[in-house]
Formats: C-alpha cells, structure tokens, sequence
C-alpha cells in the first residue's frame, strides 16, 4: 500500500501557521480515512533538518509551507519539481530551511519518489500572532485542492465533507 | 547573500584587507566582524553581536515564575532545554526547593539530548565541510552520504530523547519548577534504551572520525570556564571552575565575572580578571576530563590529541566525544527507570533571589531572577554562552590570523575566519558562509 504522508510546516508568528493551517483543515476533511493508502498528516514547527526523518518509507509526500516570494498574500503555489526551489544560503545549526533540508535529502537520496511542495504566501509574521484573513482563506482552499487532486490521484469518487 | 566583489587600488606597498560580516536576519543571535588589516598589522577586529536575551530580561519582568520555563525556552531554538534548566535552578534556589533524584536524573537526560543534537548538527553542518573543502553540508552529502547519514541518525536520536521527555523537540514544554509536569511511560523508556545502545557504535565511529580530521596546530593561552561536579561530567548542574582554581557557586558569579558594553556591539561582553575566557566543549573537557568513564578516557588517549588543550580547533573532537558520552549517559541513567509517584515537588514561590546555571551546549549559561511574595518575576539576567565567549573569539581571531599569515588571499583570510568563528559555535556561525569581504589595497 502507498504511504502518503501530509506535512504542514509553520511556526506560531502570525501567518507562518500558513502550513499548519492546511494540515488542521486535512484532518478535520478525515481525509486520511478516504483515500486508499497509507496517510498520515502531521504539523511540524521549523523542523529543520529533522525534516528528513519524517520522510523514511515515505511514497508520496505533500509539504505545506509558508512562502514569501513578493506575489499578493493568499497566493497559493504549487511545486513539483524542486529543482526550483533554491535553497537558502543560511544553513545553520540553528534554523537549516525546508528547501536546504530538501536538497540535502536529495543529496543523501533520502526523498520519497514522489515531492509535491504547496506554499502560501504570507504577510504578517508577527511573534505570537494570529494569521491573517487572507492566510486563513487561502489554508482552507488549499485543503480543499489537495483533497481533489489525492482523491483524483487515486480515483476516489468525492464524498460528502470531503473537498468541500 | 551574494558578496559583492573585492575593491581594490594598487597605489604602493601597503595592504588593507576590511572583512565585513553583514547582520544575518533569521537567525537567533545576529552578529557582524569588521576587519581591517593595514601593512601586514591588524587595524581593528571587532565582533558585533545583536542580541535577543536582553529583551527577554524585561520580557519575564511580571510574569509569573511559572511562565519562566516556556518563556526562556523561546530564546534560543537549538538549545531550549539549557535556558529551561537554568532558569528552573535559579528559581528552585530562590524559593528553597529540594528537587527528588527522579528529576535530577531526567534533567539530566534531557540535556543530554539536546547536547546530541546540538552537537551532531554542529560538527555535520557546519564544522565538518570546512575542514574538507566543501562549500556546505549539502555538497559534503553528495559525496560521504554516509557520514551525513551518520550524524543525523544521531541528531535524530537526541531530538527523540529531548521529545522522550519534553513533549516535544522543538520548545519543549514539560520543565516546571520543581521537576516535570509528566513522566514519560516505561515502554517508551524501554525502547529508547535500545535505540540508545544501537546508537553505540555510530558514536564511537564518529568520535574515530573526528579524531581522523587534520586541524591546526593553533595553541593560544586563556583560562577555561566551566561548570565542575564531584560525582559526574557536569552537564545540568555543579559549581563554576576554572583552571586557575577558581571554585564557586552560581551566586558568586557576579563578583567574578563583569560584563561591559562594547561600542560595536549591542550584546555584552563578559571579562574574567580582566581578560576573556572560554566556555564551551573544549573548556568543559580541559577541566572534568576525569569525570570522563574510564573507556571513554581512554579512547581518547587512544585516539584524540592530549588534554587540557589550548587548540580550539580540538573543539570538533570534542563535541563528537560528548555526543559519545551523552548517549552512553543517557542509556545508563535510564537504565533501573521506573515512573515516580509524583514527577514534581510542590513550590512554595516566595519574595527571594535566585541562581542558576548549566552547560549549554555552548557552554555556561547563568540565570538570576528576583521575585516577589507571590513568585512574579521582578527582574531577571541572563548571560548565555556567546556573549561571554565575546572577547575571547576576538582575541583568537587576531592571533589565528596572525598565525595563519595576513599575506593569504581575501577569500582565504574570510574561510579562516569562518573557521575560528565556528570552533566556538555561536549563534552567528549560523550561515554556512556569512563573511562579506570588502578589500583596500593602499
């Protein structure tokens, strides 16, 4: 059976929660239990390189993470080939980024075969703040998109609650 | 961060080399060096660290003594439980709480995940590359994937531990004055104990392998500082020593140690007797290397260069040691583990001054905090490792360069200046390559 797993990264300033938004919402759909494989969804602060030891075993991983590329806040992204992301030249023991991690998970050839990256793009990143409306919108239809294309993928008839 | 190119002039013999290193955003401890050499002499060296802990101090004024432990958990994100711990010494010392042996033991284990991971993404991520050329861990993976492979298994193991009894790995949130709101279950212990064995002989290798790596030979006079213990290799508690004999309880700290504004630098630089000092792994083993377990002893005599040591660039070895230890502290304190009846001793908060302090993965770390009758936080100092670390790095950097010839190239003088930077692990050794060079040639 595929293991598929779903993780939202964040952190608790303001819109960064963007990810852990999306991984609320996912399991409040009880997605893991429409779809015909092995999932999980799990939020995850900052895990820097720790990243990588979620993905052991792992066929299929979906990775939500706030962004900040200059489009408008609540700008979803969709990224399937990471040769895209360019990873961030701060690697450091304090704080190695997800693109960092995923390029040295590339590196150690310890990516899953499937790598499907959404980020929303931010505004606010206040300390101990809440996120804004904008964040909180576009969390909840990304939920909504990533229901649709797994249930697709593996053609999974919608069900009530589901994608909604 | 792209460096912008080198400036020069070629008017007459004299040289000016100016090493800026631009203020790091995203990072917990955002620090710059200014260096200007002229004439083969260094003009000025100066360190600029920006600093967090200071906000924190007014930050914890008014909270509650038991908000403490989250709070400080928040100032650094590598090493949360070295701030929970000193904080929770301080604030037991200030009301008179008597913590049981159960929770000495798994403060004790906790650190030691944390001393795990901190190490092992160290020595990895940073460290390591520098002394094989490569320009990023990233790039080292690609061609020793075992190594890297090695020493995330092992950060991985103490992340786990830290979760084990933290909750979580990231902030963890189980310390509490007086001991833990929880205790972790039996069967989780019982499987990280075998997790922890496993763990053995990729540290032992590890330690092998750091031994293996050529360093410097850059020996420099300072006096060691360090937490120092009766019974055991001082990590959650003990007294502050140094080799010069100094012995005394956290309380007296203040009257050995002075802090002083610098004008380049928002954080504070500490001074012992007048001159810098060293904490951290290279401090620590220079002055318990006796409360080391006898094989671990000797596989440094077997392996290792000799201690005490004035190399910094032994530091990396002797990360991988403690990671060694750590593990094998870890595994034999859980060993006869049972839950406690109560994980916690009930706390009297009272209107008093307290001291604490621990070894941080960097290094000393000392708390104080006064509190009124209801415990609420009247005001509160920190002194983490890095700023007392300060002037010391300064030093070294002046005399490793000094050592190393001025006569090198930029792009060599900023790679060596990175590498004596990260020996000591600061916060602002975060980036992988943070030296913006500028360069005058007069």
């Amino acid at each position: 059976m595929i293991v598929l797993r779903i993780i939202g990264i964040g952190s608790p300033s303001g819109d960064d929660q963007a990810g852990w938004l999306v991984a609320r919402e996912l399991q409040r759909m009880r997605l893991i239990e429409r779809l015909p494989c092995r999932t999980s969804i799990i939020a995850l602060d900052r895990p820097g390189v720790g990243l990588l030891q979620h993905l052991t075993g792992v066929d299929l991983l979906v990775l939500v993470d706030a962004m900040r590329s200059g489009a408008p806040p609540g700008t979803i992204h969709r990224i399937e080939n990471l040769q895209c992301i360019e990873p961030d030249r701060s690697v450091s023991s304090h704080g190695m980024g997800v693109a960092s991690a995923l390029e040295l998970g590339r590196a150690l050839g310890a990516l899953p075969p499937s790598v499907i990256v959404y980020a929303i793009e931010c505004d606010s990143m206040m300390a101990d703040s809440g996120p804004t409306g904008l964040v909180v919108a576009a969390a909840s239809a990304l939920a909504g998109t990533i229901a649709r294309d797994l249930q697709q993928k593996f053609a999974v008839s919608a069900c009530p609650g589901l994608a909604s | 961060m792209a460096d912008p190119p080198p400036r020069a002039s070629a008017h007459g013999q004299g040289r000016t080399v100016q090493i800026d290193v631009p203020a790091l955003a995203r990072v917990e401890g955002e620090g710059a060096l200014r260096l200007r050499i002229r004439d083969g002499e260094i003009e000025e060296l100066a360190l600029r660290i920006y600093e967090p802990p200071r906000l924190f101090e007014k930050a914890l004024e008014g909270r509650s003594y038991e908000e403490v432990p989250d709070m400080v958990a928040r100032i650094c994100g590598i090493c949360p439980v070295a701030y929970q711990i000193s904080a929770v010494n301080a604030l037991e010392n200030a009301f008179g709480v008597e913590v049981d042996p159960w929770v000495q033991t798994m403060r004790r284990v906790l650190y030691c995940g944390e001393w795990i991971e901190s190490h092992c993404l160290h020595i990895h991520l940073l460290a390591a590359p520098d002394y094989f050329g490569y320009e990023s861990a990233i790039a080292m993976s690609r061609e020793h994937p075992e190594v890297v492979r090695r020493g995330l298994r092992l950060q991985g193991l103490g992340n786990d531990l830290i979760r084990l009894l933290g909750g979580r790995s990231v902030h963890p949130v189980s310390v509490r004055v007086g001991g833990f709101h929880r205790a972790p279950e039996t069967a989780d212990v019982v499987a990280m104990r075998r997790r922890l064995q496993d763990a053995l002989s990729d540290s032992e290798a590890l330690v092998r392998w750091t031994a293996a790596i050529a360093v410097p030979s850059d020996r420099q006079n300072f006096v060691s500082v360090a937490l120092r213990h009766d019974q055991e290799y001082p990590i959650h508690q003990g007294y502050i020593g140094a080799d010069d004999g100094l012995a005394v309880g956290p309380e007296d700290f203040e009257r050995q140690f002075s802090e002083h504004q610098l004008v380049h630098s928002t954080a504070l630089a500490s001074q012992y007797r007048g001159a810098g000092y060293l904490v951290g792994p290279l401090a620590r083993l220079n002055l318990n290397r006796e409360r080391l377990p006898a094989p671990l002893q000797g596989l440094i005599g077997e392996v290792g260069p000799s201690f005490p040591s004035s190399n910094m660039f032994n530091s990396m070895f002797v990360r991988a040691i403690e990671v060694h230890f750590a593990i094998a502290e870890a595994n034999r304190l859980l060993e006869h583990y049972a839950p406690p009846r109560a994980p916690a001793v009930g706390v009297t908060p009272c209107a008093s001054i307290g001291y604490g302090c621990s070894e941080a993965p960097r290094g000393l770390l000392w708390h104080r905090y006064r509190t009124d009758a209801q415990g609420r936080i009247l005001a509160a100092r920190i002194v983490p490792p890095t700023s007392q670390n300060q002037a010391r790095i300064e030093e070294d950097l002046r005399l490793s360069l000094l050592s190393f010839g001025l006569e090198h190239s930029d792009e060599d003088l900023r790679l060596h200046c990175e590498k004596v930077i990260r020996n000591y692990d600061p916060c602002i050794s975060c980036a992988t390559h943070f030296l913006r060079l500028t360069t005058e040639r007069l």
